[in-house]
């Protein structure tokens, strides 16, 4: 069964503040090397899906420069590979939003022209190592003609996103904006037959205003929806504090195992061939990821640390985010911070957030 | 096609045997170094920052690893049109085929490969040194001259000058006078194995050397004083600046302390003559809650749970919690349990070392655990 790949890249958060403000949730990094797009991208590939179509914001340069024609995930190739696909006019979405009608009719002829059986539909600001193939064989014994994909979480009132009611055969009841207890937290990915989406396309192409998933709500009773349980780490990151919490998942060792270290399913990403990490004396590296070409000479403690960040001599940072090329001098401080690209803290500076609330500094600032 | 002003033709055929176990499956060239690059990546990295963009590269002793290490050569932005590199192993014509069997005959057997590119010169390298270099300056003399051929030379303690090939030559950098390993040296210009060749200077000395039953086919001891007793013009290019030929364990060991420890004189960290590698897709390194990390050089994929103390560890590697790696080397992808001692040694890549081992000693000489468990 063929399958081809569609990535909703064309949204935003605007709780992650200036984090957002140039790029889209889609090129933010992540994990010290990635961005978050590298997830989806590296699921798909890894699935055996090598037709992938990414709907691309306006603002979409740093996305552009990180995925070039996809030859890190082997999509720089002469049948099917990647194909950029504008989205939408940006404004008219609504917060949380991944798959705008709009985007996707904009786009038919990515499905038309495919012969595919199936489109794996999904965001691209997700942390998680997928294998796709059980969905497809699922979905493909199925007669459902769309299969959503959800996690089970506790305390589904703390999570941003949609949640899946389900029958006892599995099949969609409801879909709703809030989850109470233990609850079918949608993961921003469904599988589709391709000809049910431009069927789809045919029939609700008027209400392009429209999410496609607030569209497949209002109308459970004449669409037949299954679902897949994912029981894997899926790290969703909605503001700040997920952001902070998603990257120092990383240090757990069952999640750095399951999504990172799987030699069989690796996420891929650029490679900017930097150095090793060099540890000079006096640092001081605890419970903390360090990327290439970093340069430590204080104390990193819970910590995320991407490549080329000099950390200077009795400096401390913990619980933190240390983005590309970061320069934070002697003596500095930061505890709960995240830092943006290009950002240089001097010596003696100490700047605290709240626990679970870090204080974000924008890109090329100097504190 | 636009003519080359110079194409590159590397040497890594050799099984450097004097490594041992670190190429009992590799090629030198192939052997990991400095935790992230392999060998060659000096050579193709002076190649790219020189802006040379067609490199053949001579393989002979199990070049498998080494392949698919250079690939389409795109980690050295080589993946061009009109070049490109290019793996050149022995291979049959109409009379049968035949190994290479020095270092001028790999280069001979490859005369229409240099010819297809017909290049206004052609620069002869090793693949197995440590060094950053621009060849553009090294050319330039060698044209400046008008030279038939340029010895890249590195002046050397006179006490060692006995160790090493010897160019001896006059005011003006002319040749006067080649000694291979001399008792008593006139000159402390070592050759560093690297040369420029007009090519059609070299062309004629590859086809008068291959009729010579005599001879042995090396440039040092055959093309070099057959061209110097022709009068033909070679100079000297002098090179200063680090320079290691990693032919023993003990080079191969100090060579990659020095990455660390002697950033004055190699250094990895800065883009200057930046250098290049294929490297794998890793996630960076994690260190654990009570890791201990002194002085030390740690790749992407690493996991650490112990004690690191003026040590480098390779790409991939693991290293239980309670163990101490001290004054080592951990290629890639080895694995070390917990509560080890490996002091002053070299673990091979992919080796598993299990718990409570003891490896190496601070007194004795550096050894090499392991055989290379290679995965690529």
């Amino acid at each position: 069964m063929k399958t081809i790949g569609l990535i909703s890249a064309n949204y935003d958060s605007s709780s992650l503040g200036e984090l957002t403000k140039d790029r889209t949730m889609a090129s933010i990094p992540y994990g010290g090397r990635y961005r978050l797009i590298d997830f989806a991208l590296s699921n798909l590939v890894n699935s055996g899906i090598t037709t992938v179509g990414i709907i691309a914001p306006y603002n979409s340069g740093s996305l552009i420069d990180h995925i070039g024609i996809g030859n890190p995930w082997s999509l720089g190739r002469k049948t099917g590979g990647l194909f950029l696909m504008p989205g939408s006019v940006y404004g008219l979405k609504s917060e949380g939003s991944r798959f705008l009608l709009r985007d996707i009719v904009k786009n038919r002829k990515f499905f038309e022209r495919d012969d595919a059986d199936f489109v794996i539909c999904m965001g691209s600001s997700d942390v998680w190592n997928i294998d796709f193939e059980p969905l497809i064989k699922q979905h493909s014994e199925s007669s459902d003609p769309i299969t959503m994909v959800f996690k089970k979480v506790p305390r589904g009132e703390n999570h941003h996103g949609y949640f899946l009611e389900t029958d006892e055969d599995g099949k969609v009841t409801s879909i709703a904006r809030e989850g109470f207890g233990w609850s079918n937290y949608f993961a921003d990915c469904f599988i589709i037959d391709r000809d049910y989406m431009e069927d789809f396309i045919d029939w609700f192409g008027a209400l392009d205003h429209m999410d496609m998933i607030d569209i497949l709500r209002d109308n459970l009773d004449t669409i037949d929806i299954g679902t897949f349980e994912f029981k894997g780490y899926l790290g969703k990151i909605y503001n700040a504090a997920d952001l902070l919490k998603v990257n120092q998942a990383m240090t757990d060792y069952d999640i750095r195992n399951e999504v990172f270290c799987n030699p069989e399913r690796l996420i891929f990403t650029k490679t900017q061939d930097e150095a090793p990490a060099l540890f000079l004396p006096g640092s001081d590296v605890r419970n903390s990821v360090i990327s290439a070409g970093c340069r430590i000479e204080g104390r990193v403690e819970n910590s995320i640390i991407f490549r080329t960040v000099n950390i200077g001599k009795n400096a401390v940072v913990k619980n933190s985010v240390i983005m590309m090329h970061g320069e934070i001098g002697e003596g500095a401080v930061l505890d709960n911070v995240i830092c943006d690209k290009y950002v240089t803290i001097n010596e003696g500076i100490k700047i605290y957030g709240g626990d679970g609330d870090p204080i974000i500094i924008g890109k090329e600032k100097t504190i | 096609m636009k003519k080359k002003k110079m194409i590159a033709m590397l040497l890594a055929g050799g099984q450097g045997s004097r490594l041992g176990s670190l190429t009992s499956s590799i090629a030198k060239p192939a052997v990991s170094f400095g935790g992230k690059y392999r060998i060659i990546d000096f050579g193709l990295s002076n190649c790219k920052n020189s802006g040379i963009d067609t490199v053949g590269i001579l393989v002979q002793y199990k070049p498998l690893v080494l392949n698919k290490y250079v690939g389409t050569g795109e980690s050295w932005d080589m993946a061009v049109n009109d070049g490109g590199v290019h793996i050149l192993p022995p291979y049959a014509g109409e009379t049968g085929g035949e190994w290479y069997e020095g270092t001028a005959d790999a280069i001979y057997h490859n005369i229409d490969f240099i010819d297809m590119y017909d290049p206004e010169n052609v620069l002869i390298l090793s693949g197995d040194h440590i060094y950053k270099m621009d060849y553009k300056k090294m050319l330039k003399a060698h044209t400046d001259n008008n030279a038939d051929l340029t010895v890249s030379v590195i002046e050397v303690p006179w006490e060692e000058a006995s160790r090493f090939g010897i160019m001896t030559a006059d005011e003006e950098g002319r040749i006067v006078k080649f000694s291979e390993k001399p008792k008593e040296p006139d000159s402390n210009l070592a050759s560093m194995g690297i040369y420029i060749f007009s090519w059609k200077a070299l062309r004629k000395a590859l086809l008068e050397d291959h009729a010579d039953k005599e001879s042995s086919h090396d440039f040092g001891k055959d093309i070099i004083p057959k061209m110097l007793a022709e009068g033909q013009s070679l100079h000297v290019y002098r090179f200063e600046g680090y320079w290691r030929d990693v032919g023993t364990v003990k080079s191969y060991y100090d060579s990659q302390m020095d990455l660390m420890d002697d950033l004055e004189n190699i250094n990895v960290f800065n883009r200057d003559m930046r250098v290049f590698s294929n490297s794998n897709m890793y996630p960076p390194q994690y260190l654990g809650p009570n890791a201990n990390i002194g002085k030390s050089m740690i790749c992407n994929g690493c996991t650490v749970y112990g004690t690191v103390k003026h040590s480098i560890i390779g790409s991939g590697a693991v290293i239980g919690d309670g163990t101490v790696i001290e004054d080592s080397i951990v290629l890639p992808n080895a694995w070390i349990g917990r509560n080890c001692r490996i002091t002053k040694a070299i673990i091979n890549e992919g080796t598993i070392v299990e718990d409570n081992a003891v490896v190496g000693s601070e007194d004795g000489e550096v050894i090499v655990h392991g055989n290379a468990r290679l995965t690529v």
